[in-house]
């Protein structure tokens, strides 16, 4: 009788906790609203230690989250592959850092500025570049990152080859990434905000028209020219001002830290392993390959194995996902609604 | 209302489209015809300004089409269909809709991608094709002749002034062709005016105030059917001549 009762209790319990998961599952708001609230006070834990490599890893997440979230407005949505996009990254953190050097301004202060002088110029280089579609933009993107990486290895006044060293923040040390953490937060979940923004806009439904075919979008009214220049010159913006604060991050400004391709490589690769041209693919896609990565270096070491486990993850992604997590599961009606914003 | 002033279109030596002038009335149905490579289409795209026209003039109400890019044409009230149908397959139906009632910039950035004056209007328009029930499909899932009615349904949603036309006829069942007749005869009995590229002879004497006959990038004929039936240039363009 009393193991009935029991019983029925559990089965009780189990039905609630099923209705009410999937309810949470399926609710746009709730999780997000939720994570936010954890992030925005993970940085208590220094209370109880140092946990410095940990808020170091989440930190780096933000950053790359409004790297990828951003590109995937040109680029997911888009569809122009840039691999030159960190050239907005490098022009947010040289300006900021250069203000920093020279009249002392912070570039916490200066960041969305910083943003700005980034959007203007993908303003001026969407114009030249993206005339042609496809290989030959992709080439040109990779053209754009060369020229830059020699004008700011020749440029004296910004420090050539050596760059330009900031002054380091005087907080003790458990908290001197505090602001940056901060900062970086802020930036991703506007940048987040911005994609989704754009996704469901008329702007964002006429640059996923351009993508796949320029001709009709023309016929029916849309301004292409004009909507993929504003495109790349918004999917700068962010890219810039996280440049600005990663720069005072790292206390240090220079050419071969800022214009190599690798960091454009990994915005492209984050997309498309989440899923270019979703919402949250780019950010899911981010953290996947941010911990897979640690979690490689963490058991091999520093034996640059990371780098054949992450083209290895590209390789089953590409195979089996071939539109990205969030794709793929989107397309088989398995993703949960939390994760469906479009 | 169209008037085409000695255009003059060539790629890379071949002449596809040679010193054509003609000019279709506000309200009229016309049609433009001929044998497979005459240059219909590519007249067709010089008119809608996918491309630039060597020599000539189009004229537009007061406006000089051939000095404005596509997109100023598509919002003066031009709307155009395609041979070979473009349809976004990526997009859903609605959407491919809701992108032909499309405004500058600024009402790009501001508005929702699908408003709700769109979707009314795309109801209406799928529910006159038949195909209501396709509503939030991926375009791509659809077959050649439902994407020939979407893009059809494309044209109407923006309600233009001067209709083109691009075979709208082809892999379409009959029974639906009827439905797209009434429908060419209601919208040119509301004012609007519809030039149209058709192989389907049946529906261009039927319904054309007007034919216009191309063959080898010149215009052979311009008259009223049944004089264009009788003309002996035509039936030589069609037929062959006599040995």
């Amino acid at each position: 009788m009393v193991s009935n009762q029991t019983e029925l209790i559990m089965l009780g319990v189990m039905k609630i906790l099923k209705e009410k998961g999937s309810f949470l599952l399926n609710n746009k708001k709730i999780i997000p609203f939720l994570i936010l609230i954890v992030l925005t006070g993970l940085p208590i834990i220094q209370f109880f230690g140092n946990y410095n490599y940990l808020i170091h890893i989440v930190l780096f997440s933000f950053l790359y989250i409004t790297m990828s979230s951003s590109w995937n407005i040109i680029g997911g949505y888009g569809g122009f592959i840039s691999l030159g996009h960190n050239v907005f990254f490098g022009i947010g953190a040289y300006f900021s850092g250069f203000i920093f050097v020279r009249y002392g301004i912070s570039p916490f202060i200066t960041a969305l500025i910083a943003g700005l002088v980034a959007a203007l110029f993908g303003f001026v280089v969407g114009f030249i570049t993206l005339r042609v579609k496809g290989p030959s933009y992709i080439i040109s993107s990779i053209a754009l990152l060369m020229i830059f990486r020699i004008l700011f290895d020749r440029w004296e006044l910004i420090g050539g080859t050596h760059g330009m060293t900031l002054p380091h923040n005087t907080f003790p040390v458990e908290w001197s990434k505090i602001p940056h953490y901060y900062a970086l937060l802020l930036l991703m979940v506007l940048s987040i905000y911005l994609s989704w923004y754009i996704r469901h806009s008329k702007f964002g439904l006429a640059l996923r028209s351009i993508s796949h075919d320029e001709i009709k979008s023309a016929v029916t009214g849309i301004n292409v020219k004009i909507i993929k220049v504003t495109a790349y010159a918004l999917s700068a913006y962010f890219i810039g001002a996280a440049g600005a604060i990663w720069g005072d991050y790292l206390t240090y400004v220079r050419p071969n830290i800022f214009f190599i391709i690798l960091i454009a490589a990994n915005m492209v690769l984050m997309c498309i392993l989440g899923g270019k041209g979703t919402v949250t693919g780019p950010i899911i896609g981010t953290i996947v390959m941010i911990f897979f990565n640690e979690f490689i270096l963490a058991y091999f070491g520093a034996t640059e194995l990371n780098i054949f486990f992450t083209g290895f993850l590209m390789i089953i992604t590409l195979m089996y996902f071939p539109e990205g997590i969030v794709g793929s599961l989107k397309k088989r009606k398995l993703l949960p609604g939390f994760l469906d914003w479009g | 209302m169209l008037k085409i002033n000695n255009a003059t279109k060539s790629f890379a030596g071949i002449v596809a489209v040679d010193n054509c002038s003609f000019a279709i009335k506000q309200g009229t149905i016309s049609a433009l015809i001929g044998p497979n490579g005459a240059g219909k289409t590519t007249l067709f795209n010089c008119i809608s300004r996918i491309y630039p026209i060597d020599s000539g003039q189009i004229f537009y109400k007061n406006h000089r089409l051939d000095l404005m890019p596509a997109h100023k044409i598509a919002r003066l009230g031009i709307g155009r269909s395609f041979q070979i149908t473009r349809t976004l397959d990526q997009l859903s139906v609605t959407e491919n809709l809701a992108l032909h009632t499309a405004g500058g910039i600024g009402s790009h950035l501001f508005h929702p991608g699908i408003t709700t004056e769109n979707r009314l209007k795309a109801c209406e328009v799928m529910e006159f094709l038949g195909i209501s029930t396709l509503a939030d499909v991926d375009m791509g899932t659809l077959s050649f002749g439902q994407k020939k009615l979407l893009d059809l349904g494309t044209v109407l949603m923006a309600d233009p002034d001067l209709i083109l036309l691009d075979e709208p006829a082809a892999g379409i069942n009959l029974r639906l062709l009827e439905d797209i007749i009434n429908k060419l005869v209601t919208l040119k009995n509301q004012g609007k005016t519809i030039l149209l590229i058709e192989h389907n002879m049946d529906l261009v004497m039927g319904i054309s105030d007007e034919v216009i006959v191309m063959s080898a990038g010149i215009i052979i004929a311009q008259g009223k059917p049944s004089e264009i039936q009788k003309n002996a240039k035509v039936l030589e363009a069609y037929l062959g001549s006599k040995a």
